[in-house]
């Protein structure tokens, strides 16, 4: 299981960095970055968070759907480019243009590969070979350059469920998301080998440790889940990485191990 | 207006070309150490330029690199040069600027261009020809998100952040006069063409911003070094034009004979020299009504320690010499 720190209400890049700092000092994978009020655009976010931080993860969330998909493409490769290789793009279907899900996520997989492509789908149609643009008429494109990641990571949310399954891409499941139709949902990924190792993640509400933990045994036994992103203050992170964290690595521990670390008590320590 | 608010740097594209080939992910962690030594040495931005769809992979983002620069440094402004507005969703533009301004504590400054390379245009679904239309429209958007129409919050810099319109064409002058935008003059234009054109902008505006040029310098005192210097910009120059331009009707190297003229006359407009002749050529642009120079020592093919030795020498000794010459 790995996690993500996702601050619930950022004021401004000092309140991420402090977060992102959280994660990196309690041995969190890293962060996500979404569309907030404020800070809209979450992969400016993301980029800049990298930049005060080194070696963390930094997921962005972006809309998908009503933008053009290789915009997207591009600004995700300048944030992976920029943060060294850390980008996971995290997308969700826009609520405007739901039908165009599909369409943007087949040609930001397009564009994120390094090689010319041409798509010509219902929505959207790269390179468009508009008739006006007659100048340098190209066939295919390729975007550039190419992100640092061999595949940058790609994660569907939300309702984008079943695209991202249907391509055996991560999904990042709500934390309200019913967990029956999240079994059944990823029950069947299971039978295809091209879905083995996509990452399963879920959104988590922080409430106390003992509660996260418990919901992340049953995430992990009922849909395989092996990602956690928690809405959590920076202060909780030394509980979900030392308390939370190595709890949820392995199918069973040493017993009395977790006795013992009850006793012990390091996210205590490491809280001071 | 002190020195550190008239004297910017530019231009980082994070191009790796044939001449000069780099890894992406470093030309970017060089973004930022270049910058972190542009604030200490006083500069006041940096500029990043805009292009896509290339072997070289001209940054595409540029809003997402200077988030990175912002990360890295705390009082630099941050700006593009130019961020090609007909090229974006217009509101998601809008947010990202206000996302950069409210990050970065309103460092950014926008310049704003059409773009000009079909292919761009085409690889987005976007008709060229349309450029000026998307253009106005794009900026009326961003102007109203930025106001509230859509809902979103103030940015920090009220109204907006700067603005600051590209190009030297008419309709380009008539913008930035009407909208109130500063002007960023192209490199290539002569003093005279810097002073009418400032002129003509200050005489249409009823609220003039400033006027800004790029500006391509090169400082050393060794003459053979400022010729090498400027055959590498003219390398760089005729693979950018011949690639890109179209030229009455021809297509850059199919019209080699006209790529080599406009090259040459780019070339010629280099400040390369001693530090005295360098601010001489730039008291020269300055004197012509220019308020803001974006110098250029940032090529591809200049090394990381050549660029800072660079930009030492441009910080220690050709800026005292415009300071001197009553640059305030």
């Amino acid at each position: 299981m790995r996690f993500l720190l996702e601050h619930p209400a950022p004021r401004g890049l000092d309140d991420l960095v402090r977060s992102a700092q959280a994660a990196h000092a309690a041995g969190l994978d890293g962060v996500l970055v979404t569309e907030w009020r404020q800070l809209p655009g979450a992969l400016v976010t993301a980029a800049a968070v990298a930049a005060r931080v080194d070696e963390v993860l930094v997921a962005a969330e972006v809309e998908l759907g009503a933008r053009h998909p290789v915009e997207i493409a591009e600004e995700a490769t300048v944030a992976d480019l920029s943060s060294g290789g850390r980008l996971v793009l995290v997308a969700r279907p826009a609520g405007s243009a739901p039908e165009r899900y599909a369409e943007s996520l087949d040609v930001i997989r397009h564009a994120l590969a390094a090689r010319p492509f041409r798509f010509e789908g219902r929505h959207w149609r790269v390179p468009a070979n508009l008739p006006e643009n007659v100048d340098q008429p190209e066939e295919r494109v390729r975007v550039t350059p190419a992100p640092a990641q061999p595949r940058l990571e790609i994660w569907g949310a939300g309702e984008g469920r079943a695209v991202a399954l249907e391509r055996a891409l991560g999904h990042l499941a709500d934390a309200a998301d019913d967990p029956a139709a999240l079994a059944r949902a990823f029950a069947a990924a299971d039978a295809s080998p091209a879905s083995i190792g996509a990452p399963r993640g879920r959104r988590e509400r922080w409430r106390s440790a003992a509660d996260l933990l418990e919901r992340l045994r049953q995430g992990r036994a009922r849909f395989g889940q092996d990602w956690a992103c928690v809405a959590a203050p920076a202060e909780a992170a030394p509980e979900i990485g030392s308390l939370v964290r190595p709890r949820i690595q392995l199918h069973r521990l040493t017993p009395g191990l977790e006795e013992f670390w009850d006793e012990q008590r390091p996210w205590e320590r490491s809280r001071r | 207006m002190a020195t550190s608010d008239r004297v910017g740097l530019s231009l980082w594209t994070m191009q790796s070309t044939a001449a000069r080939p780099g890894l992406w992910r470093a030309l970017y962690r060089r973004l930022g150490e270049d910058a972190q030594l542009a604030e200490r040495l006083g500069f006041h931005a940096v500029w990043l330029g805009e292009h896509r769809v290339w072997y070289d992979g001209w940054c595409p983002a540029p809003l997402q690199a200077l988030a990175h620069v912002a990360g890295k440094t705390s009082t630099i402004h941050l700006g593009t040069a130019m961020f090609l507005v007909p090229q974006h969703d217009p509101v998601a533009a809008a947010r990202s600027i206000a996302t950069l301004d409210h990050l970065s504590g309103s460092r950014v400054e926008l310049g704003t261009g059409l773009g000009y390379r079909d292919a761009e245009f085409d690889a987005l679904g976007l008709r060229r020809d349309r450029r000026g239309r998307l253009m106005d429209a794009g900026l009326d958007m961003m102007e109203a998100v930025w106001r509230g129409d859509h809902g979103d919050p103030p940015p920090v810099r009220r109204p907006a952040p700067r603005i600051w319109m590209g190009g030297m064409a008419d309709r380009a002058i008539a913008r930035a006069a009407g909208r109130g935008y500063g002007l960023m003059l192209p490199q290539t234009l002569s003093v005279e063409e810097y002073r009418r054109i400032a002129g003509d902008y200050r005489g249409r505006a009823a609220r003039p911003g400033p006027v800004g040029a790029l500006r391509e310098v090169w400082v050393s005192d060794d003459p053979a070094t400022c010729a090498r210097h400027r055959e590498r910009v003219g390398l760089h120059l005729t693979e950018e034009a011949g690639s890109w331009w179209a030229l009455k009707g021809r297509f850059g190297f199919e019209a080699r004979d006209q790529v080599d003229r406009q090259v040459a006359r780019g070339v010629g407009q280099i400040a390369a020299g001693s530090a005295e002749q360098v601010a001489a050529a730039l008291r020269e642009v300055l004197d012509a009504g220019v308020d803001y120079l974006a110098l250029r020592p940032v090529f591809e093919f200049v090394e990381q320690a050549e660029l800072h030795e660079q930009l030492h020498r441009i910080a220690d000794e050709v800026v005292p010499l415009l300071e001197s010459a009553g640059l305030q």
